[in-house]
């Protein structure tokens, strides 16, 4: 898990680009939400942070779609440290090696067991996880247009107002989806780096990590 | 005006110093809460004039503090609106009507009897106790309501409480108060509902749809409701179920926040964030101290209050939400930015960014520690030795071997 290799197969440059706009999306995004949601300094920055929240979902949204195209096109490693390939989509949806392995990743993180466990380009959970950001992010691009004025009185938005209870309820949904973002942040970068920062080369970087014993 | 001069409406302007001029500005503000253009303000002029005695109205009361009724009533000097209300003839007026007693509730009877009435109803409906927990005059209020609605051609919601309960419906409601669509519809009445939440009701939208039935609907309800343009919004009572509310668009179609005097300074990040600072004292924006403008939509910063004179956000009060749905509920407190989540006896009311802080504390303290798990386990650097099969595959194989 530690000392494989990381090459670029793993992260061809279209998706370190990607992951790269996603990023600095999501800390605007962030930082504006919090702004947005409550002023902490005062500087005639409420315009620019409403413009600055809109333009990054904007842009996370179309860089989403594209990612998600792009991963029937593009190819990636299939395995950790491995050069060999095969078309993205396959190694971002759960692959054989990650069969039977769920309750073994939750153990092995748990310090239940020693061994790492076997996994294909990722792990059980970090798939879930990575998956479970695609219905998140269209929840809080949902839950933002539903408190945004020109999109609020449109019938599909309109109807998800009524049934999560009013805006203020939608609003507070919106809040915490951000904190859902924030906490998948915090454990996948925790998880990435705390090996070693090999991942981080290869994904800011494009700087490959050979594996032991070949520098 | 062909009526000029010569009609009861005019005469009794005249007679409690209304002028012309007056009269006239307050048709073009109805016609602002109808989304008309104010040139309509003549034709509005002309229709209230020209108007007969409208249709007998029974203003009812069920549990409420009568707000509305002083938002109508209680005025300094002569009010345009309660002179075209008073003039269209209220049969029944619980709170300020002449006649007491028996003579009074015979009203309520006779009309009825008659027929081609409209029912203003203002206050929740308490249901609680099987609907002893309001009578008036021994009769149970929800009956009062139910035979009233059930022979109307329409009835009025007015205020907060009578559109879903309002603030007698906020936890724990007691007196299991709802609203007038939520009682009829559990009565199978299908009288049609117009709403008209805030707390107190704004007496010129009563009027705007008194002249909406005058003027677009020629005193016909069937062709004011098709007619009118509508919002419908939904809640789950807790008690009814789901209920829809008909609500006219020109009125409760857009925020507060996208109407606000003090909204260029919500833009430039100019905020109040203690009352009796000089940022309040400058009319800065009032979102920090809980405005809940953004998440109300009412056209309070176009028609005003009291007579055009001021409105809460302009007297220097955050938004308190009263025009929302459940807006006791959904809005407290008032002067936070979010509404507190109510979490049980147990937790107590809880506000969202502490829940979101202590989240992400809890996290980042257990990625802490789980990193010094991580290194005291020997992980940091190469990672843990892999195995060599899963181990699902291994007691399978296991398993085979037993076997043979």
């Amino acid at each position: 898990m530690g000392s494989h290799a990381h090459y670029r197969e793993a992260h061809p440059l279209v998706f370190v680009i990607t992951h790269y706009i996603n990023l600095i999306c999501m800390i605007m995004l962030a930082f504006s939400g919090f702004y947005i949601h409550f002023p902490f300094f005062s500087a005639g920055f409420m315009g620019v942070a409403r413009g600055m929240h809109f333009v990054a979902m904007y842009v996370i949204l179309i860089t989403l779609v594209f990612r998600i195209i792009a991963a029937f096109f593009v190819k990636t490693a299939t395995q950790l440290g491995s050069r060999e390939v095969d078309t993205d989509i396959k190694n971002w949806l759960p692959q054989a090696e990650n069969k039977h392995q769920l309750f073994e990743t939750v153990k092995y993180y748990l310090f239940f067991r020693k061994e790492g466990v076997i996994s294909g380009k990722y792990g059980s959970l970090q798939k879930i996880a990575y998956l479970a950001t695609i219905p998140l992010t269209f929840i809080q691009a949902y839950t933002g247009f539903a408190i945004y004025a020109p999109f609020m009185n449109a019938g599909i938005f309109a109807s998800g107002i009524d049934m999560v209870g009013g805006p203020m309820n939608m609003r507070i949904i919106h809040y915490f989806g951000m904190w859902v973002f924030i906490l998948f942040t915090m454990v996948h970068a925790y998880l990435a780096n705390i090996y070693n920062f090999a991942p981080s080369k290869i994904i800011f970087l494009w700087k490959e990590t050979l594996p032991e014993g070949k520098h | 005006m062909a009526h000029e001069g010569h009609n009861a409406l005019h005469d009794l302007l005249t007679v409690r110093g209304v002028t012309r001029r007056d009269f006239l500005k307050y048709c073009g503000s109805i016609a602002a809460a109808l989304g008309m253009s104010e040139t309509m303000a003549p034709q509005i002029a002309a229709a209230l004039e020209g108007a007969p005695k409208l249709m007998p109205t029974l203003w009812l009361n069920g549990g409420s503090c009568t707000g509305c009724t002083e938002s109508i009533a209680q005025v300094d000097s002569p009010d345009v609106a309660t002179i075209v209300l008073d003039y269209l003839s209220t049969n029944y007026f619980e709170t300020i009507m002449a006649a007491a007693g028996e003579q009074a509730e015979k009203q309520i009877e006779e009309t009825i009897a008659e027929g081609g009435y409209i029912v203003i109803y203002e206050g929740s409906v308490m249901t609680g106790q099987d609907g002893n927990t309001l009578l008036v005059a021994g009769k149970k209020g929800t009956e009062i309501l139910s035979e009233a609605a059930r022979g109307a051609a329409a009835v009025i919601a007015v205020g907060s409480c009578a559109v879903d309960g309002g603030w007698v419906y906020g936890y724990p409601n007691p007196a299991e108060a709802t609203g007038v669509q939520a009682w009829l519809n559990h009565e199978g009445i299908t009288t049609p509902v117009v709403n008209l939440p805030t707390c107190p009701v704004n007496p010129e939208w009563i009027v705007a749809m008194v002249v909406q039935l005058l003027l677009v609907a020629d005193r016909d309800v069937a062709a004011f409701v098709e007619k009118t343009e509508w919002v419908t919004r939904s809640y789950t009572d807790r008690k009814y179920g789901a209920v829809d509310l008909l609500m006219p668009k020109g009125i409760f179609g857009q925020s507060i926040h996208d109407n606000c005097p003090r909204r260029g300074h919500f833009e430039n990040g100019e905020f109040v964030t203690e009352f009796g600072s000089k940022e309040e004292a400058m009319g800065y924006c009032l979102y920090k101290v809980g405005c809940k403008g953004p998440q109300t939509f009412t056209n309070c910063p176009v028609v005003r209050w009291n007579r055009r004179t001021s409105w809460c956000v302009e007297a220097g009060s955050p938004c308190i939400g009263c025009g929302g749905l459940n807006w006791v509920d959904n809005n407290s407190p008032f002067f936070h930015r979010l509404a507190d989540m109510q979490m049980g006896d147990a937790l107590g009311n809880v506000q969202p960014g502490s829940v979101g802080a202590v989240v992400g504390g809890v996290a980042a303290a257990a990625l802490v520690a789980h990193g010094l798990g991580m290194k005291a386990a020997g992980r940091v650097g190469d990672g843990p030795p892999m195995e060599e099969m899963k181990k699902y595959d291994r007691k399978r194989l296991a398993k085979k071997g037993g076997d043979k």
